[in-house]
């Protein structure tokens, strides 16, 4: 048990990093260098081919323009998860000089934390699992779908319960993650905190980021090139 | 068994290639999510809800194989991450659901993605033409097209005799001699309409002769190269793509023309101005390429015709090739050309670069051996489409569409007339000089 903790905590880390770092930079590369036929759309959106890439990246026009329910749902759980990510900064390390320029006490902070990411929380866990019923129940998504889909649906889900959990169930000091992330960025061995659920959570975040490079969570690097060689004047 | 081994080996290779590149043959392999938008979007699977039809599943047949072989996820979990190897049984499956997608590229223009799914029918098509497994209608067309230069095995003097009757035809008509020039060298536009233009459907020629004949500049047809269809683009084989192409790019330097001017034929089009001169097939060309409906649209606006709507009219509408829009951006233009020779020109919705393809693109219109799948399935969308404007005449600048949109009112026994857009300004365009009409 405490070799497996230790694995978890102090080794898988690093090994994660690194197979997501090369296996995204492997993916770049390739995709950079390879050379495209034109194949422009048209018509051609008005305005630069860049804003029209990052218009599409950020509000999904093209999903809207088909089926409302879904963009909604797609939508909202691709937010919430920036938001989500962003928040977890917190949870690496601390940042008085933000707070210090927004004049918030560690109260208010926390407060704001407790809220705006428990809110977040709560309305990912919604759309996942509208998404993952959509999968199931809508024939034409269904009979696409292989096991590759739902593990990811399901990992998700997983690290958003056990990181509600925490949120909503425990009291969890940040005091202690912060310690020990300082300690993994230091390479001085850090101990994981012990919490049970952190260790969960933690364990199946990093199966995530491993998976990133090789499944199709690749498309969060993806879309950036599919869209741009369809959107050429 | 030898004979299956070579066929696996064939598939497997070509599509380990795909790692190498270009870039869409490879990143389709990696990004699609499978949101299940291109089944929502696509004419085929909105004909009917099978699981063989819809996109995602077809680029699938590719995909699996790829990660089976250029995966490390396919090496190592196989089909737990939707690898497979291919099998040479599935051979026929390939064969006939490949030519199941008309290459429309509506599933790109929604896709979250925009995965273009047509890039992998042409790439499996591709393939199977490497191992003899293109159908039999299309090999056919090819061998024809290369051997005397248009797609209806017809002679040079096929040519000549159907101008010298559409001469007749407008003479007698509009009792203007209006000229429809052959092989003549130095002028400003060679023509290249689609063979069935001259041959079947005169109407669209005698409209843009007419168009020619106001407008006073010189021009002439080919007697060698009538026919800008090039089913290379279908098959998915650049070779006969080529061979096909050389010969029109010849005779326009031949001819000595200032521009090559395209017909009412959206594939054509595609090639000639967006891949063989794109890609510097023949290297710099001493002409330039031009489509008729650009040339058309321009001197409508520039006020150079008269033209009498009350000649057009009941309700028209007009359906966008994907070739000439989604694929050329020739979608404006078409649109002055009808609200300028038609009286009630409807648009029908969508439309423009969202427009739903016929049911007979990438080819499929030429195949008849499918014909239950094109009228049925395929062109489903497109008769719902049609009927809901209440209009009396589909206008489409393309020979596959318009063999299509007949085939469709004949077989749903539909009293809508189907034809070109100088089929329209044949009818309404007025000549000076011109007798009136009875
Ligand atoms: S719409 Fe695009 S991403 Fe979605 S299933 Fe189809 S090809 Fe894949
Ligand atoms: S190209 Fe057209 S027919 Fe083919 S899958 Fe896409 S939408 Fe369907």
């Amino acid at each position: 048990m405490n070799g497996l903790k230790f694995f978890v905590g102090n080794i898988l880390p690093y090994i994660a990093f690194v197979v997501f770092l090369t296996g995204m930079t492997y993916r770049i590369y390739t995709w950079l260098k390879m050379s495209s036929p034109i194949i422009t759309l048209y018509p051609v959106p008005k305005g630069s081919s860049t804003s029209a890439v990052i218009k599409e990246v950020l509000l999904f026009p093209s999903l809207f323009k088909t089926d409302k329910v879904f963009w909604g749902g797609a939508w909202i759980f691709h937010v919430m998860l920036v938001f989500i990510f962003i928040g977890h900064f917190r949870v690496v390390t601390d940042f008085p000089w933000l707070w210090n320029l927004l004049g918030m006490n560690k109260e208010a902070v926390d407060t704001m934390s407790m809220t705006s990411g428990g809110i977040a929380g709560l309305i990912i866990m919604i759309t996942v699992i509208y998404l993952i019923f959509r999968r199931v129940g809508v024939q034409k998504v269904r009979e696409i779908s292989g096991f590759g889909d739902y593990i990811v649906m399901f990992l998700i889900l997983a690290i958003l319960l056990t990181g509600n959990a925490m949120r909503f169930f425990q009291h969890f000091d940040l005091s202690e993650t912060r310690v020990y992330f300082a300690g993994l960025v230091a390479f001085t061995n850090p101990q994981m905190p012990a919490n049970g659920l952190f260790v969960l959570h933690f364990f199946l975040a990093q199966m995530m980021i491993v998976f990133i490079p090789f499944s199709k969570i690749l498309h969060l690097g993806g879309i950036f090139f599919t869209q741009t060689i369809l959107k050429r004047g | 068994m030898t004979e299956y081994n070579n066929i696996k080996s064939k598939v497997v290779d070509s599509i380990k290639a795909m790692k190498k590149g270009p870039l869409p043959m490879r990143i389709y392999m990696e990004t699609c999510v499978k949101c299940g938008t291109c089944a929502e979007v696509c004419p085929v699977y909105y004909g009917s809800n099978e699981k063989s039809l819809n996109p995602a599943e077809r680029s699938d047949l590719i995909r699996r194989v790829y990660k089976k072989h250029s995966t490390i996820s396919g090496k190592i979990f196989g089909g737990l991450v939707g690898a497979k190897d291919f099998d040479g049984d599935d051979i026929d499956k390939w064969a006939k659901e490949f030519y199941e997608c008309t290459a429309c590229r509506r599933c790109a223009v929604f896709c979250p993605m925009e995965i273009d799914n047509s890039v992998l029918t042409r790439k499996a098509r591709t393939i199977l033409d490497s191992i003899g497994k293109t159908p039999e209608t299309l090999m056919r067309v090819i061998e024809v097209s290369l051997k005397t230069g248009n797609t209806d095995n017809a002679p040079p003097v096929a040519l000549t005799e159907a101008t010298s009757f559409m001469e007749e035809e407008i003479l007698e008509e509009t009792g203007v001699e209006v000229k429809m020039p052959v092989d003549e060298v130095g002028v400003d536009y060679f023509l290249v309409p689609p063979s069935g233009d001259v041959l079947v459907n005169p109407e669209s020629m005698m409209g843009i002769a007419k168009v020619f004949h106001v407008t006073g500049d010189s021009w002439t047809l080919s007697s060698r190269a009538f026919d800008g269809a090039n089913y290379g683009l279908f098959t998915g084989s650049d070779n006969d793509m080529k061979e096909d192409n050389k010969l029109y790019v010849e005779e326009a330097k031949r001819l000595k023309v200032k521009t090559m001017m395209m017909g009412e034929c959206g594939h054509a089009h595609r090639i000639m101005k967006f891949i063989m001169e794109k890609n510097k097939w023949w290297g710099d060309l001493p002409f330039e390429i031009s489509n008729i409906l650009q040339y058309t649209a321009y001197h409508i606006q520039k006020g150079t015709f008269k033209f009498d709507k009350s000649l057009v009219p009941e309700p028209v509408t007009y359906h966008d090739p994907c070739n000439f829009g989604r694929s050329c951006g020739i979608i404006e233009e078409p649109r002055i050309i009808m609200r300028a020779a038609c009286e009630d020109f409807r648009e029908m919705y969508p439309n423009r670069g969202e427009n739903w393809c016929c049911g007979g693109g990438g080819g499929l219109s030429a195949m008849d051996t499918i014909i239950d799948f094109r009228m049925n399935v395929s062109g489903k969308k497109k008769v719902e489409q049609v009927l809901a404007t209440g209009a009396k005449y589909v206008a489409s600048p393309c020979s596959n569409c318009k063999r299509q949109f007949m085939q469709l009112m004949e077989y749903h026994k539909l009293d809508i007339g189907t034809g070109g857009l100088h089929d329209l300004v044949n009818r309404s365009i007025i000549l000076d000089g011109q007798k009136k009409s009875v």
